[in-house]
């Protein structure tokens, strides 16, 4: 049996050897001569014999210990180590297994207690209670330490090199979440683990508490009513670190997702594009804002009076017909073909005047229409004409002034024009 | 909304500057500051005259266009095959391409090696030369807002998140991730032979359909025909 005092004071008076080798050591174990190198780089000036009764020291007292099957190896003692972690606020992240297994033992001992009770053991009823109460402060010593090495990693994650992947740079941060935080959601869900076993043994203390008034004290009410507010007290402490741990950890892990997505939307993208061409992308074409070009120059008045009359614009109403209306316009005739006029105007021949003659026959006739007609007429093989003086005519839009000619048959033209249709 | 024009005594040069289609971010101070001191009030009277402000939360502001163009926006394309190939390059580099585009910087002199590398790419923007490399995407980012230019360096600002969006958008569009896994073509349905040809309804016109030249060729014809009757 090694003496506490002795570890205790061992440690407070070679604190500043053991507090650098506590970095060594969390990283792996140490051969002898490696801890001689340590020791003899913070002692430089003592003597090798000095170092050597050290470590013979360390080693009586169980600060070191062989590690096993590797006797010239040392380690520091595995309770001193959690020590002075706690001591240097080192936390480690534990394991969410770890709750699960504290809540598991909560609920059988919460077993115990009604057992105790039902046979009317005070002083085993005691003892369970006490037993209750240290793992409930344990589960809380735990969670605080948790959220302390949540902190820890969500630092660690932020302060590291900028430079490297945030793959790498995030690594612990997402584990963290994979092996701590989403497990720790499920167990303090409403339906999970914890809230279960919190719930069982508080009915069970509550239970105890009515019967004790009912039956008779076998233990303080007191101690039942502290067990009662330290569980709650842990359930809350669940929640909190579940909350702080989520704070810390989510916006790290979604920065890293975000990260993974947008290398992999532009590898996505530039594969696209090797192969089809920018426009395979169309949400490369983001819309940017380019200035409207202007589609006139104008001088300063000229642009003030524009928007000056662009402000006070009022559409004009549109009147639209009315359905059941009749349409005063007749529909458009179909336009004149020249056989059509041609017949027609073999059949008024002798024509003293053809521009006469075809003003007559169209009386709304658009003017250039009317002088094309008596261009064709007047020059078909099958009339004979003759010059008129020069006389003016009135169309519906125009005043002509023109020679028109007086027609009649051609001399070899047959009298009827559709006689050799009808003869033939 | 009572909009006090006196408060907003930056108007004429934050319009000025959305109006070339610059991106106002912090590095903007003033412009800036007033813009998210009255950001309601200068939404509510740009959208008056039929400009859509966006302010996003990730800091910075801009004009969006009232709507999209038949025409493509080449720049817009441009700085996006940029964004992707320098988020590319990054990432093969082992380095954090969030951390360079999200108010990171890229020295000039890493241009080159880029061009070199991603040259076919750089190709389809039509960007060729370190010189059109300058002009047509780096002079362009900084025109826009998009970077800043200092001692040799490009320093990127908040609205690179836009080309980031683009990036995730992309990363989501199942639709070409689909066409890029799948080499061959999409087999084509085959449909059931009907027994019999008979058609429901009878598209076939009653006669042959001619076409235009056909049509000329005939009516030259019929003119003729009559010209030589009338003849």
């Amino acid at each position: 049996m090694i003496d506490p005092k002795r570890v205790l004071r061992a440690l407070a008076e070679h604190w500043t050897l053991l507090e650098p080798l506590c970095e060594r050591f969390d990283q792996g174990t140490l051969s002898l001569v490696e801890l001689r190198q340590q020791l003899a780089a913070q002692l430089p000036a003592a003597p090798p014999a000095d170092l050597t009764a050290l470590l013979d020291q360390w080693i009586r007292l169980d600060i070191l210990v062989p590690v096993a099957k590797s006797p010239n190896r040392f380690e520091l003692n595995a309770q001193i180590h959690d020590f002075l972690a706690y001591l240097r606020r080192e936390h480690r992240l534990g394991l969410c297994l770890e709750i699960e297994a504290y809540l598991r033992h909560l609920e059988r001992l919460a077993g115990h207690i009604l057992d105790a009770f039902e046979i009317r053991d005070g002083n085993d009823l005691a003892r369970q209670l006490r037993l209750l109460d240290m793992r409930v402060r344990d589960v809380l010593k735990k969670l605080a330490n948790d959220e302390q090495a949540l902190i820890a990693v969500a630092e660690r994650a932020k302060t590291s090199d900028r430079q490297i992947p945030l793959r790498q740079r995030y690594a612990e941060v997402l584990a963290t979440w994979d092996e701590y935080v989403e497990p720790m959601i499920q167990l303090v869900a409403a339906d999970g683990a914890f809230e279960q076993g919190v719930r069982r043994v508080e009915q069970v203390l509550l239970k105890l508490l009515g019967d004790q008034q009912r039956l008779g004290q076998l233990v303080d009410d007191d101690l039942l009513l502290r067990t009662h507010a330290r569980i709650l007290e842990m359930q809350t402490t669940a929640q909190l670190t579940l909350r702080r741990a989520r704070e810390l950890l989510l916006p790290l892990r979604e920065e890293a997702r975000r990260h993974n997505a947008v290398t992999r939307g532009a590898a996505l993208a530039l594969a696209a594009i090797r192969r089809k061409g920018l426009d395979a992308v169309p949400q490369a074409a983001l819309p940017l804002f380019t200035r409207p070009q202007s589609t006139f120059l104008g001088t300063a008045g000229q642009v003030e009076s524009y928007v000056y009359a662009l402000a006070r614009f009022e559409p004009r109403p549109a009147h639209f017909p009315k359905a059941s209306g009749s349409r005063k316009s007749q529909t458009p005739r179909p336009p004149r073909t020249a056989r059509e006029m041609l017949e027609r105007c073999e059949q008024a021949l002798p024509l003293p005047d053809l521009m006469q003659w075809l003003l007559d026959q169209e009386p709304d006739g658009a003017t250039d229409e009317l002088l094309y007609w008596f261009s064709r007429l007047s020059r078909d093989a099958r009339f004979q004409r003759e010059r008129l003086e020069r006389r003016e005519y009135l169309t519906r839009t125009h005043q002509l002034s023109l020679s028109s000619y007086a027609l009649i048959r051609a001399a070899d033209q047959p009298a009827e024009p559709t006689a050799p249709a009808s003869a033939g | 909304m009572n909009i006090d024009l006196k408060e907003l005594s930056q108007l004429a040069p934050i319009f000025r500057e959305l109006f070339k289609g610059y991106h106002i971010s912090q590095r903007d101070t003033e412009l800036y500051a007033q813009l998210t001191n009255s950001q309601d009030q200068y939404r509510t009277l740009f959208a008056a005259l039929g400009f859509e402000l966006v302010c996003d939360r990730r800091g910075f502001y801009y004009f969006v266009p009232e709507q999209m163009g038949a025409q493509v926006n080449k720049t817009a394309q441009r700085l996006a095959l940029f964004t992707f190939i320098l988020v590319e390059h990054l990432a093969d580099q082992g380095r954090d391409p969030l951390a360079v585009l999200d108010g990171g910087s890229l020295g000039r002199d890493e241009l080159p090696p880029l061009l070199d590398k991603y040259r076919d790419l750089f190709l389809q923007a039509e960007v060729t030369s370190q010189e059109e490399l300058e002009e047509k995407v780096m002079r362009r980012l900084t025109q826009l807002g998009f970077a800043s230019e200092d001692n040799g360096a490009y320093r990127f600002l908040p609205p690179m998140h836009r080309f980031l969006d683009v990036c995730l958008a992309v990363q989501q569009d199942r639709d070409l991730a689909a066409t890029l896994h799948s080499d061959l073509p999409l087999p084509s349905p085959e449909l059931v032979a009907e027994e019999d040809d008979e058609e429901i309804v009878s598209l076939s016109p009653a006669e042959p359909e001619e076409d235009e030249e056909a049509a000329l060729a005939r009516a030259i014809a019929e003119e003729r025909a009559l010209q030589e009757q009338d003849a």
